[in-house]
């Protein structure tokens, strides 16, 4: 008897439902929201798949997350800190180094990972509707979990060499979100060009790589010279996010109007990026 | 709230097909600079389909491979997005093109039931209050901690159709996935599916079985070329489509107006076709009836002594078999001959085969003409089917030849 009711609540919630589906494309455009809430869960089940996924039948499972930026510390420690002894203002080059890397680590992982999300998941989009933004959108959730080990490891080396905090750490959560939607733009950018040219999956790794040097991550921004400065950062909107993540962590550098120049690309980026995905989700289950 | 589950309205979908449809970044900027359009052709799987569906009824969907039951489908379920039309749907729709949508080997059974349920429109919550039911009615309690992986393809199937059973949709859209289990389970799952057909819900089905469609529908729509031939009482449709089918013209192959690729001097391809025992000519045949392959040419060398062969290929492309005629003494002279082959009832199993010919010196080995994609036919399933005793469910393999089988009682325990 309770069995039946609870069917029939679940029924009754989702009476009022329905579907227009126009060839013209009228009648979806704002149920897009309500239907991205409706389906929160998948959004979580996918995200706890890709991070399971990630370090089932590994032996050192979760430890990987921390040693891959453990050994990059290394090299960079080694190249930057050692042999070009770049300019860290007096913090110590381990300290600064993790501090532009955890943001920079977060932003490749989202990028590679929802940029080929929808060619991986293409068996789920041709057999079932599903927003297919959820698909991008989840890995950035499952990048948070690396992001919170490397950021152990930034807190680990901060004690280790006695660099306090500075007192901007408020605004980390300000530059987390940046962090987020870049690496959102970029990811949903590249799935959704990915599913017309394939061509797109080859390239991202090589911009990763070289991304990671030409954003200041190893070497702050100062070092590059003035009047390069504005096309360095509206090029590299990660730029001022990474500048961002250091000076409110360990208060080195400072905050630059130039900053608001990547910020606004950003946001710029991010919502044609959703028309974009919007128009090419229609088709991706033809395409894909 | 409107009485119908679905109004379809001048719905189309329109498909391009050439090279353009590949689609790299390559061939974008070769295109951009030359204007192939003419390499690309339309095809509308569907058109102009309109229909309304009311609540509570059962509608079946059939019609032959290719008909554009796939796409309406689909289209439907908005996996794709229609081309022309309109499409609206008044209630919560859970669509089942196939079953396990999503399942991830590494995950266990548990986390899959999850994922999978999510993926079809549950909350986890949903999942959570009707879990133990799921687990029961998969009847693998035992292994739901086990990964998928580990799981025989019987256990798999049974675990994922056991979520979508509990789905608790308005409008339930469902393709042959019925079509997979052992008999038990499948008695089980078309249980299932009648109580959900009983309880006042929409159900769109399609399927290829025509015995589970009279059984569980109570609407049909045959669609035929992308278009609604009929739609109406599922008896009705059904018996119109079993005689629109021996009406068809029969499958065949007219090579003196579409000369084959390949074809020497000494030989000349004319038709080819499938026939009845009785000779009536027809594109398509059931399991369980013999048929013909008939192939006509002619032979206009003196000195050579072309054996005809026949080639059969699976949808899949794969080779089925190969056959050349037997007598050793065939003649040669100059003239008309036709070459027929009996394919036996009870030996190829459910599929479209693609018909190759081909006209051969066998020793050495010389081709004089060849056709390996002379024209396709369908092999149509029949439940009565005796290779399938009381099994109902999908026959997988290129053949499925009836074979003598011997089983009896040799001792006692």
């Amino acid at each position: 008897m309770f069995k039946k009711c609870e069917i029939c609540n679940v029924r009754d919630a989702h009476a009022m439902s329905k579907t227009i589906i126009d060839s013209t494309g009228k009648g979806l455009q704002f149920q897009s929201l309500k239907e991205l809430y409706l389906y929160r869960d998948l959004f979580l089940t996918l995200a706890y798949r890709e991070f399971r996924i990630r370090y089932a039948q590994t032996f050192l499972g979760f430890l990987w997350a921390g040693l891959q930026p453990l050994v990059t510390l290394v090299i960079f420690a080694i190249v930057f800190g050692r042999a070009l002894q770049v300019d860290t203002s007096g913090v110590p080059y381990p300290v600064f180094a993790l501090a532009g890397m955890s943001a920079w680590m977060y932003f490749s992982f989202v990028v590679s990972t929802s940029g080929k999300s929808l060619i991986t998941d293409q068996a789920m989009i041709s057999k079932i509707y599903f927003p297919r933004i959820i698909t991008p959108l989840s890995k950035a959730l499952v990048g948070l979990i690396d992001f919170a080990i490397t950021f152990i490891l930034l807190i680990l080396f901060m004690i280790w060499y006695g660099v306090s905090p500075s007192p901007h750490m408020v605004w980390l959560p300000v530059f987390l979100l940046m962090a987020l939607l870049a690496s959102l733009t970029f990811g949903i950018w590249v799935s959704a060009l990915s599913v017309r040219y394939r061509d797109i999956q080859h390239i991202i790794p090589f911009m990763v790589q070289v991304g990671l040097y030409a954003t200041p991550v190893a070497y702050p921004s100062s070092l590059i010279p003035e009047k390069y400065q504005l096309a360095y950062f509206l090029i590299n909107p990660m730029a001022g996010v990474i500048e961002g993540f250091r000076w409110s962590i360990i208060g080195q550098g400072e905050v630059q109007p130039l900053m608001f120049y990547s910020f606004g690309l950003i946001a710029l980026l991010f919502i044609l990026g959703l028309l974009y995905f919007k128009k090419v989700e229609r088709t991706m289950a033809d395409i894909l | 709230m409107s009485e119908f589950a679905v109004v379809v309205s001048g719905l189309g979908k329109r498909y391009r097909i050439g090279r353009k449809a590949s689609g790299s970044l390559r061939e974008s900027i070769v295109n951009a600079f030359r204007r192939s359009d003419k390499e690309i052709t339309d095809f509308w799987a569907l058109k102009d389909v309109s229909f309304n569906l009311e609540q509570g009824r059962v509608l079946g969907m059939i019609g032959k491979n290719g008909a554009g039951k796939s796409t309406l489908l689909k289209t439907l379920s908005r996996i794709t997005w229609p081309t022309s039309g309109r499409i609206e749907i008044n209630g919560r729709v859970s669509s089942l093109l196939e079953v396990g949508t999503g399942f991830h080997p590494e995950l266990t059974g548990r986390e899959n039931v999850f994922l999978n349920g999510t993926i079809l429109g549950m909350s986890r919550r949903e999942v959570r209050s009707k879990f133990d039911e799921i687990v029961d009615f998969s009847g693998i309690e035992r292994f739901i901690d086990t990964p998928v992986k580990r799981y025989s393809s019987g256990m798999y199937v049974r675990l994922a159709f056991a979520v979508a059973a509990h789905l608790d949709p308005e409008i339930l859209i469902i393709d042959e996935v019925l079509a997979v289990g052992d008999a038990d389970f499948q008695k089980k799952c078309l249980g299932k599916m009648s109580s959900v057909a009983g309880e006042g819900r929409t159900v769109i089905f399609v399927s290829h079985n025509m015995s589970a469609v009279s059984s569980l529908c109570d609407t049909a729509l045959h669609l035929e070329k992308g278009r609604i031939r009929t739609i109406g009482p599922v008896d009705e449709v059904i018996r119109q489509y079993m005689k629109g089918d021996s009406l068809h013209e029969g499958a065949g192959k007219d090579w003196l107006t579409h000369p084959p690729v390949q074809q020497d001097e000494k030989v000349r391809l004319m038709s080819a076709g499938i026939r009845t025992p009785e000779g009536t000519p027809v594109s398509d045949i059931r399991v369980n009836q013999p048929f013909d392959i008939v192939f006509r040419y002619q032979i206009l060398g003196k000195d050579c002594r072309p054996v005809p062969n026949i080639h059969l290929f699976t949808s899949r492309g794969e080779k089925a078999f190969g056959s050349v005629d037997t007598n050793r003494s065939l003649q040669c002279e100059p003239g008309i001959y036709t070459a027929g082959v009996r394919i036996p009832e009870n030996f190829l199993n459910e599929d479209t085969y693609t018909v190759g010919f081909a006209l051969s010196t066998l020793n050495p080995v010389i081709v004089h003409a060849s056709d390996y994609e002379a024209f396709s036919f369908e092999v149509l399933d029949d439940l009565d089917a005796i290779t399938r005793n009381e099994y109902k469910g999908r026959f997988d393999g290129v053949i499925r030849p009836l074979l003598q089988w011997k089983t009896q009682k040799t001792g006692d325990l």
